[in-house]
């Protein structure tokens, strides 16, 4: 695989009023080109950070990002994003909506309107070219969003907890769609998630990160044979295996923050009708 | 402090959703349904005055008034009055609008600039404009450049804040996105802070056109300055009470149809998409 994307010591340091919070703390790994490439790892360990900061949207406190062997210091032309939230324009209907990041890198009207004519098409939203997104259900409007990303012809598309709004059936078809445009248009894709057996049915590989801060924990191979399917033996074992990765990371924050477990509002909702049967 | 809260619950008003209604709605109905309540005030009004609960001498009969306001339709004065003052208090708003929309933005978007310069804002925003009525008239004469301003300064402060309000609940996903394309700041601006806040700059303007008929009536009828509001009253002073109340009523109309042809239209568009 060609090397397409370079982290080199990212770390990234948050300053607060009384110390400095370390989010992400030397993080080192490449991303192949063509690769599906998944970021798991325990609540607030820096994951959307971390993706935010491969965008370009934030800069690292030390380290460096390279693309293509260049520094990575603003967003570039060929890295795209989808996000948790869609990120829609609900005054643009959904071409407005998908020709939004050709409209402001200047392609002229007649020609961005058929480049995104052909990605509602790829998304399966025909007969809703014209509509608002207030009228789209969630799974919907992720669709727009990952339309949006792919047509300004990107190399890397990011995807931030891209199917964590959507309700499960529906986020079950998004994911099998999102493999076949993978499969189809050989571009990278990075999707940051905190779904185990999401992460396991589309990745190449996944990195898994320590709990805060993040730093990298492992990065594991998925070889299973495409299309995945949840539940086969094989697919259970590399679950086993980030699992346990995971639970290592959980139980070494919950012992790091011992002492929180024991704080009197802890303790009383501990003592809650809610837990006692 | 007291006009904040009043534009926070019209802003919360405006997003509340419309009622759901089980039932199709009968659009024709459900469009003819204000007048009746409009209707009944003018048939007890014309009624009491019938009856002679109340003079014709302190409140004429609608009917009457309605009479006289159709003359008043030929009569140039009359008209070159109602025009004055729409005019007026137009430009006021216009004015208002083209100063409080930038700096609102700026605020809205500018953390640093919001601490700096709200404040003083909402201080002057609290304080009574009719205290600046007569200052106004000192220094630029009864006329309509002091209407202006008067409207102008009415008009800034709901127009300043809903458009504040707007610029600062945008997401900052859409900022976000903005910055994955790499588009310009003039984009930016263009193409998601000024949709993104149209729905309020509606409300906002929408506020300002009731609060500054009351401002550009004021400074017509305390400091004689030309138009309906300086009719009404030199009518009431001279005896014919008919044509004060064919001037209100010719507010009314005006205030009315402004409401649903501009406003109406436009909230219709906001309501699209929102």
């Amino acid at each position: 695989m060609v090397l397409h994307m370079e982290l080199l010591n990212v770390t990234k340091v948050y300053p607060s009023r009384s110390m400095e919070t370390h989010v992400l703390r030397d993080i080192t790994f490449n991303i192949h080109e063509g690769e599906f490439l998944c970021i798991v790892g325990p609540t607030g360990c820096g994951k959307s950070t971390l993706l935010k900061i491969i965008a370009g949207l934030e800069k690292p406190t030390s380290g460096l990002v390279k693309f293509q062997g260049e520094a990575v210091t603003e967003p570039h032309p060929k890295i795209s994003m989808v996000f948790q939230s869609f990120a829609l324009f609900p005054w643009r209907t959904v071409l407005q909506n998908i020709e939004f990041g050709l409209e402001v890198q200047g392609v002229p009207k007649k020609e961005r309107r058929e480049i995104a004519m052909e990605f509602v098409e790829m998304v399966n939203l025909k007969g809703y070219e014209h509509a608002y997104p207030k009228h789209l259900s969630g799974g919907m409007k992720q669709r727009v969003g990952i339309a949006r990303a792919l047509a300004t012809d990107p190399e890397i598309v990011l995807m931030d907890e891209a199917f964590s709004a959507i309700d499960e059936f529906t986020a079950h078809t998004l994911r099998k769609e999102v493999t076949e445009i993978w499969l189809k248009t050989k571009k990278t894709f990075v999707l940051v998630t905190h779904n185990l057996e999401e992460a396991i049915e589309l990745a190449d590989r996944i990195l898994v990160l320590t709990s805060t801060p993040g730093r990298v924990k492992s990065l594991v191979n998925v070889t299973l044979r495409r299309p995945r399917r949840r539940g086969t033996s094989n697919f259970l074992k590399v679950h086993r295996q980030i699992f346990r990765l995971l639970k290592e990371e959980l139980e070494q924050s919950l012992g790091h923050h011992h002492l929180a477990l024991h704080h009197p509002n802890l303790h009383h909702v501990g003592h809650s009708n809610y837990f006692s049967f | 402090m007291k006009l904040r809260k009043t534009l926070t619950s019209c802003l919360q008003f405006r997003r509340m959703s419309p009622p759901r209604l089980i039932s199709k709605p009968h659009k024709l109905l459900d469009k003819i349904l204000w007048i009746i309540p409009l209707a009944s005030f003018f048939v007890i009004w014309e009624a009491v005055v019938r009856l002679g609960l109340l003079s014709v001498h302190a409140a004429p009969p609608p009917s009457k008034v309605v009479i006289v306001l159709l003359h008043c339709l030929g009569d140039f004065t009359f008209l070159s009055k109602v025009l004055h003052s729409f005019l007026n208090l137009t430009v006021g708003i216009f004015v208002a609008l083209f100063i409080a929309a930038p700096l609102a933005i700026c605020t809205g978007l500018k953390n640093r600039v919001d601490l700096t310069l709200t404040p003083t804002v909402m201080i002057c925003g609290s304080l009574p404009d009719l205290a600046l009525l007569p200052l106004f008239v000192y220094w630029f004469g009864p006329g309509s450049v002091a209407a202006i301003l008067m409207a102008a300064i009415c008009a800034f402060f709901p127009i300043y804040f809903t458009i504040r309000e707007g610029v600062k609940e945008i997401p900052a996903d859409y900022f976000d996105v903005s910055m994955v394309f790499k588009a310009s700041k003039f984009d930016v601006l263009r193409k998601i802070v000024l949709p993104a806040t149209f729905p309020n700059a509606v409300t906002g303007l929408r506020l300002a056109f009731d609060f500054v008929w009351e401002i550009v009536l004021a400074i017509e009828i305390i400091a004689r300055v030309t138009g309906i509001g300086w009719l009404i009253n030199f009518s009431v002073e001279s005896g014919s009470i008919e044509l004060a109340f064919a001037g209100i009523m010719a507010i009314g109309i005006i205030a009315l149809t402004v409401d649903r042809l501009v406003f109406g239209t436009l909230e219709e568009k906001v309501r699209r998409w929102t």
